[in-house]
């Protein structure tokens, strides 16, 4: 089955990457962690800031390293290296080929927080993560392969890839109820802010990590933005004229 | 059987294929040919999906060629201009990408690598990464990845650049033995030589419309068989004939000429290149 096919291609990928891969990921997380949580000891709302940071920094580590995954393979893959017309020829399903990347994605946005989580567990925060953790942040992992995917797509050269890590992934690093609350944040801009992926998923794995239910509707907004962004990888792959 | 029709591709406002039509015999050999930009990548590129036309279509024994066709397309093989591949891996990574997106077990395409590699010369490389490879070596593998799933029509854009002399002919000698075995080949290449040799029918391409199909040797006849040169104002100027007995009347006038079989070559820049000479 082709979504296996890719799942093999992504496993020689990590494999012969690993290092490079591991270190990657663990790098701007650990350093947000030893400078906001250990640099700078603070508390949020009477907690040691540490229970704050660290799950957002898990849900953080699910979008940056699935977005990664995609957006830099397939940008390479489809403009300089041209290998995406090899899977554009053969007969395996094209559905196939995008579900294989977003699940291949989102497992490697689940390596990059489970680092987090194994880098962390040292330090007896206290914080529960659980099985609803770990949907919560495959969720969010092939909300933002799919959107590396829907970018990779429309990108003009190899070189766009890094400039969609400063457009959108960044900016929702540091807005998105990683580092605060967006409840700080002023009206209007608050709401925006509020209704993006990672805002949701790490509000959820915050949540549960202080041992509550998370909000429904959080899965609510990661499924439709997982609806619309997979919609338009399909729409791409099989209507997009000169792909 | 390949069939082509009003085949057309345009982007922006440029038009790179412009109203194709072509029938492609199963078991043929056919060459694409025309001059830089004339389409010939264009409609490969078609034929594989990576592009899809603006207007016309591509049927393959009578079924519509798209991106969902997983049927048509398990029947075909590419060999692209560029080495589309994924440079990180290695020949067997390679190799065994093709073999699972074609849906193959893992023990066939186990025995066809090695059997490819080892007929390319390339087994003792087999570990090496794409990227670590030479030209012509990965031009090869390209080869090795297109006949490992035993296709039934063989896209090749220009599947000898880069190649040298003795490798281009190890190329020529490998189609001509699967084209006899009973695989269509379609080849756009820039060496004439390669599609006289080769091809039983060609098809002259410019500006994205077909000039003329046929066989080399009806389009070489037509032209005349028989070529003399000769240099006029630091021009080289070829004339045609049809007959012996004019070249040779020709020639006893003009004793500086020189004269030779007329080629492929001859007929395509006649027809499709700059106007060189005059019949």
């Amino acid at each position: 089955m082709g979504i296996v096919t890719v799942l093999w291609e992504k496993w020689i990928e990590f494999k012969r990457d690993f290092y490079k891969i591991t270190i990657a990921a663990m790098m701007s997380p650990l350093m947000y962690l030893i400078i906001f949580g250990m640099g700078i000891q603070t508390t949020s709302h009477g907690e040691p800031y540490l229970n704050y940071l660290i799950p957002g920094i898990v849900a953080m580590s699910t979008m940056t390293g699935s977005f990664s995954a995609v957006a830099q393979n397939m940008s390479v893959q489809r403009l300089y290296e041209k290998a995406l017309d090899q899977v554009m020829v053969s007969p395996t399903p094209l559905w196939q080929f995008i579900v294989g990347q977003i699940i291949g994605g989102s497992l490697r946005g689940m390596y990059a927080a489970g680092i987090i989580m194994l880098l962390t567990a040292p330090i007896r925060t206290g914080l529960i993560f659980n099985g609803l953790s770990l949907f919560i942040m495959f969720l969010n992992g092939t909300v933002f392969s799919t959107l590396a995917l829907v970018l990779s797509f429309l990108a003009k050269s190899y070189t766009d890839a890094p400039r969609f890590n400063s457009y959108i992934i960044m900016p929702m690093t540091f807005l998105c109820n990683t580092f605060f609350s967006t409840e700080q944040m002023p009206n209007g801009f608050r709401q925006v802010i509020a209704i993006l992926p990672l805002s949701q998923a790490s509000n959820m794995i915050r949540a549960i990590s202080a041992g509550m239910h998370p909000d429904g509707i959080g899965f609510v907004i990661l499924f439709a933005y997982l609806l619309i962004f997979s919609t338009i990888s399909f729409v791409f792959i099989y209507k997009k004229k000169n792909l | 059987m390949i069939e082509i029709k009003d085949l057309t591709k345009t982007f922006d406002k440029f038009t790179a294929v412009d109203h194709l039509n072509l029938k492609i015999e199963t078991g043929e050999f056919f060459g694409l040919l025309g001059p830089n930009g004339a389409g010939k990548t264009t409609t490969i590129s078609m034929m594989s999906t990576v592009l899809l036309p603006t207007e016309g279509e591509i049927r393959l024994d009578g079924n519509l060629l798209n991106r969902t066709a997983s049927k048509e397309k398990r029947k075909l093989s590419v060999i692209t201009q560029e080495y589309s591949m994924r440079q990180d891996m290695t020949m067997d990574e390679v190799m065994e990408y093709q073999g699972r997106l074609y849906f193959l077990p893992k023990k066939v395409i186990r025995e066809r690598t090695d059997q490819w590699l080892e007929f390319a010369g390339l087994k003792e490389y087999r570990k090496r990464v794409v990227r670590h490879l030479s030209g012509g070596m990965k031009r090869k593998l390209m080869v090795c990845r297109a006949l490992l799933i035993e296709p039934e029509i063989l896209l090749l854009d220009e599947p000898t650049a880069g190649m040298d002399a003795i490798s281009r002919r190890q190329m020529w000698n490998l189609l001509r033995q699967l084209n006899q075995k009973g695989l269509t080949i379609v080849l756009t290449t820039h060496y004439i030589d390669e599609a006289q040799s080769l091809c039983d029918r060609v098809a002259l391409i410019n500006k994205g419309k077909l000039n003329t199909v046929d066989t080399p040797d009806h389009l070489i006849r037509e032209l005349g068989a028989f070529a003399v040169d000769e240099v006029s104002d630091d021009n080289l100027v070829s004339r045609y004939f049809h007959n012996h007995s004019d070249v040779i009347a020709y020639m006893t006038d003009h004793p500086d000429a020189t004269m030779r079989a007329t080629t492929l070559e001859d007929v395509f820049v006649e027809r499709v290149g700059n106007r060189l000479s005059k019949k």
